[in-house]
């Protein structure tokens, strides 16, 4: 007995240095790819997790070794994790979260032969190089760190779309999406292209935009319960409403909750919350979608192919980075007029017949006074 | 009817906003009566432990610790015993088995707090804090590493439907509503509090909690075993905190967030002062707190017409949110009445030598 477990312990030691050693000691060819998370998990079901998908594909895709990640527990994490990379001799570091912005730029301004990919962030620097709070963004990006792209969406596109489904299955012709915030830009983006999409399939729908936070603090992202109870307040003094756009990170899965409850139709965000939130799944519609894993991975191809170019990737749907995601069981709600409102819209989106939002210089969205 | 009386300067709009309240506290009753529920049990954990003399600012962690037990041991339970919502609350055996876990892990936590703080004495806030630092640490390294594991959850509790006549009666259906359109453990609660308050202030055990709070070694001198009362009050806090963890994951929402108590254990701090002290005041604090929250919605979402409309939404939408700690360091600073901690709170009790 006693033996047996000297002899279990004694390989469990040997597994570990022989694992330990086998990745420290092989050198692999190719790029050396390193993924920095936002605070939170890796396994978040959210932009870490489908980051680092990317980052996995974006590897197998030029068959460089397997990517290794950092969480970061803490903000303060971020700009460690990023120098443990550099002092490893990464090749290629992603940064995920627009938290990780100014690490990103400080990290990028110091080692100019490394590759940083920023995962919704937009390098904004001053005319000398330093990073610009004010976001006056005199100085250009991509000239004064060539090795830095920023990664950032027209998330108006998919809210677009997202409206038209809304709008579509709607009884009562009226519909609400609830914002974490409207401080960050995003949210807004995503709420305004709803709007919009909805207002093309019927001019006269009532649509709600509301926030639940003045700052992008924890109320506004990160607190389900907060999310459910304020949806339940919504619904409370708009009880035709039917269906429900969620803009709100964690918090908003409160809101899908809150739908669910009320058994009326919600609209995920950012990822396809019908896989990525499986409690929700049966009232979850549909969700509009940043793809992520494919951007990603996209841009660590690039890096390889030598096509890498800096300053920010604002994407959209001209190459389908953002969109809807699959109907899964709610395909019957989606009757034929439906989708050729959808393609019609993606095809004039493409063609850059259609705005989705009143757009900004930026490619956002301009908030109506 | 009294519309009227609405164009009537200054009074006008005091009627108007009277009016306003009234609206959005009859038409939310039930979300602030659900979210005063985590707030109402954490203030009565911490109710029962001071009031005998245990300070605790850990009940933040064991809501949180608790939460995730009950949303992790409902779900494996739901794939071992999978059953259809009972008719009552929707009861399945995952959901109890869910609770039973939740009421454990408090207690499990609130045992560490009575030992660090009743046996060891060591400092009690130190010891709440140390559980509030692990319970975090702990619940999101597990999540992490489950969170690979993409199963569903164990459901939740079904909020009770009480029949429509009893809704549609004139003036006072919305506080049925209100009271009855609730999950099991939001009900619990009420029910918890009232017989609570009668045995603090009705009961042996209430004397003898009390007395053990203001004076443990006069309690000692005439026979009341101060270190098992102690001990037995921290654990039935547990119990309660226990109870508003489970709330978040099994019966208000069904699924587990890293942190996601929010605060909510601090606030019931806030709320156990306010009340004074009392299980019943906590809970009229909690309920307090809560329609703040809902009145700073509603003045965002759907602010009233006219003029009080232009004013409320002026007001920064912070103040609304400040306003419930506003008024409790008034309370404690006794500017409005006066709120007084049981005097051998927070003092570890030594047994003199009886030898």
């Amino acid at each position: 007995m006693r033996s047996r477990s000297i002899a279990l312990v004694g390989l469990a030691v040997v597994a570990i240095i022989a694992s330990a050693c086998s990745s420290a000691a092989t050198p692999v060819p190719g790029l050396k790819i390193g993924l920095v998370t936002d605070v939170g998990t890796l396994n978040d079901k959210n932009f870490n997790q489908y980051s680092w998908e990317g980052a996995q594909a974006g590897a197998t895709a030029i068959g460089a070794q397997a990517p290794q990640s950092a969480v970061s527990s803490v903000s303060a994490d971020i700009a460690k994790n990023i120098q443990s990379f550099v002092d490893q001799k990464y090749d290629v570091i992603v940064t995920v979260g627009f938290a990780a912005g100014s690490d990103t730029i400080k990290a990028a301004k110091a080692n100019k032969g490394i590759k940083f990919i920023g995962v919704d962030q937009s390098p904004c620097l001053d005319a000398a190089g330093v990073e610009d709070p004010t976001f006056g963004c005199k100085g250009d990006a991509a000239a004064l760190l060539p090795n830095l792209v920023g990664i950032q969406w027209k998330e108006q596109q998919p809210g677009y779309l997202a409206g038209i489904v809304a709008a579509s299955i709607s009884k009562s012709g009226h519909i609400a999406a609830i914002g974490g915030t409207a401080a960050v830009p995003a949210v807004p983006n995503y709420m305004l292209g709803y709007a919009n999409g909805a207002k093309s399939v019927k001019s006269t729908i009532k649509v709600e935009l509301q926030y639940i936070s003045a700052a992008p603090d924890k109320a506004a992202f990160a607190d389900p319960a907060g999310g459910t109870a304020f949806a339940k307040q919504l619904l409370a003094k708009f009880t035709d409403v039917d269906v429900l756009f969620q803009v709100a990170g964690l918090t908003g899965n409160g809101v899908l909750q809150a739908a669910c409850d009320a058994k009326i139709y919600g609209i995920g965000v950012d990822v396809d919350q019908f896989l990525s939130t499986p409690d929700t799944a049966k009232c979850t519609v549909v969700s509009a979608e940043k793809k992520l894993s494919k951007n990603v991975s996209d841009q660590i191809q690039k890096v390889k192919a030598g096509t890498f170019k800096a300053g920010t990737a604002k994407l959209d749907i001209g190459s389908n980075d953002v969109g809807l995601s699959p109907f899964h069981d709610s395909a019957s709600l989606i009757t034929p007029a439906t989708q050729k409102l959808i393609d019609d819209a993606v095809a004039a989106m493409k063609a850059g017949t259609l705005k989705a939002c009143d757009e900004n210089a930026f490619g956002g969205c301009n908030i109506p006074k | 009817m009294l519309t009227g009386l609405f164009d009537i300067p200054v009074l006008g709009l005091v009627l108007q906003l009277l009016d306003f309240l009234l609206n959005v506290v009859t038409v939310n009753g039930p979300v602030i009566l659900s979210l005063a529920t985590p707030l109402a049990l954490g203030a009565m954990c911490g109710v029962i432990s001071e009031r005998s003399g245990v300070v605790n600012i850990g009940i933040e962690g064991m809501m949180l610790a608790s939460a995730f037990s009950a949303w992790l041991v409902a779900s494996v339970a739901a794939q071992a015993f999978p059953a259809e919502p009972g008719f009552f609350f929707g009861v399945t055996p995952a959901l109890l088995i869910g609770l039973a876990a939740a009421l454990a892990t408090g207690v499990a936590f609130s045992l560490v707090h009575a030992w660090l703080s009743i046996s060891i004495r060591a400092d009690q806030i130190i010891s709440g804090t140390i559980i509030n630092i692990v319970a975090f640490g702990v619940t999101a390294y597990l999540d992490l590493l489950l969170s690979r594991t993409s199963q569903p959850s164990g459901g939740k509790f079904l909020a009770f439907a009480p029949p429509q006549a009893l809704l549609d009666l004139p003036v006072i259906g919305w506080l049925f509503r209100m009271v009855l359109a609730q999950g099991p453990i939001t009900m619990a609660a009420i029910v918890i509090a009232v017989v609570f308050q009668v045995l603090l202030f009705r009961s042996r055990w209430g004397l003898r909690t009390r007395a053990v709070g203001e004076h443990p070694k006069a309690a000692e001198t005439v026979g009341i075993d101060v270190i098992r009362l102690r001990y037995q009050n921290v654990l039935a806090g547990g119990l309660l905190a226990g109870l508003a963890g489970a709330w978040f994951t099994i019966d208000f929402g069904t699924t587990f967030q890293t942190g996601m108590t929010n605060g909510r254990g601090f606030i019931a701090l806030a709320a156990m002062i306010f009340g004074r002290w009392h299980p019943i005041g906590a809970f009229g604090a909690a309920l307090l707190f809560a329609a703040s929250g809902a009145l700073g919605t509603a003045i965002r979402t759907t602010p009233p017409p006219g003029q009080l409309g232009e004013i409320l939404t002026s007001i920064p939408e912070q103040v609304f949110s400040a306003l419930p700690y506003l008024v409790t360091i008034a309370v404690l600073a006794g500017v409005v009445g006066r709120s007084v901690a049981p005097a051998a709170d927070g003092q570890p009790y030594e047994r003199e030598a009886t030898h």
